[in-house]
């Protein structure tokens, strides 16, 4: 039997233990024994918190999705121009996989898991630029460009493309080349590349909605 | 409080664009003058509220109608 720990607290190293076991071996590679010896408590005390493996890996979700990152601050403090504010947003999120590689990993396991109510976390994290960067192009290409839609939509794509690279090869396999690169660095370059890519970098050219 | 001088439904964005347009639809209006938003975001929430801390605009009202999210700011 277990060294006695109060109620929430058990809880909470649950929820700690789990994450990080689910962050490095995805859902189906972990089992409820394995969590429970990592806890230092039966499966039948970790039942009593969580009735299944399912329930457990939906309060790790819903535990991240709490310390969901705000935009507002950068929103408030930086111009209104479309690449600054992009580059406030990256750092945000850059910085929120700083704090907690894991976030990361679980949803690169999670890909691979095909669990529906992960994705819908994880798009909903992208969903933020996605938003941003559709409702911007479509005012910021003001003129008429042939099949607008699916060239915004590939934009986006892009963007979450690069930003996820940049995170898997400074956070997963640390390369050497990345590891002295800032994330303020990080988040203006990939901005600047993406801006000068879909062709609206003249110099505050507009101003977003 | 059904009064507002302008309204603005960011519904299905994600943050911070409800934001940034609630910025954008506030800087139109005049002193005083009521924006009402409405958005689905639950994050919506506490980003406007801390939205309204950080620009000194007063959030008059905030609550749920219909499963959407509503919000009065009156311009400072």
């Amino acid at each position: 039997m277990s060294t006695r720990l109060p109620g929430p607290e058990r809880r909470l190293l649950i929820l700690k233990e789990s994450q990080r076991l689910f962050a490095e071996k995805g859902f189906h590679g972990v089992s409820i024994d394995e969590i429970a010896r990592a806890v230092n408590v039966s499966p039948a005390i970790l039942y009593r918190h969580f009735e299944s493996k399912q329930a457990l890996y939906d309060a790790v979700l819903r535990e991240l999705s709490s310390q969901r990152e705000s935009y507002v601050e950068a929103v408030i403090n930086s111009g209104a121009g479309f690449e600054e504010v992009l580059i406030s947003m990256t750092e945000v999120f850059i910085h929120s996989i700083d704090e907690n590689p894991n976030l990361l990993r679980i949803e690169m396991q999670s890909l691979l898991d095909g669990n529906s109510a992960t994705s819908e976390f994880f798009e909903n994290r992208w969903k933020s630029f996605n938003d941003y960067i559709n409702f911007s192009l479509n005012e910021l290409l003001a003129y008429d460009i042939d099949d607008r839609e699916i060239k915004i939509l590939t934009a986006s794509l892009m963007f979450q493309g690069m930003v996820r690279e940049a995170l898997l090869q400074k956070y997963l396999q640390p390369q050497d080349r990345l590891i002295d690169v800032s994330l303020n660095e990080l988040s203006r370059e990939l901005v600047t590349l993406f801006v000068r890519a879909v062709g609206i970098d003249r110099p505050r050219a507009a101003e977003t909605d | 409080m059904s009064d507002y001088d302008s309204e603005l439904d960011a519904s299905g964005l994600n943050c911070p664009l409800p934001i940034l347009r609630a910025k954008k639809a506030l800087a139109a209006l005049e002193a005083n003058q009521t924006l009402r938003i409405i958005a689905t975001d639950p994050g919506s929430v506490k980003d406007f509220e801390a939205f309204c801390k950080q620009t000194g605009n007063e959030l008059v009202s905030s609550g749920e109608e219909g499963g959407k999210f509503v919000f009065m700011i009156k311009k400072s």
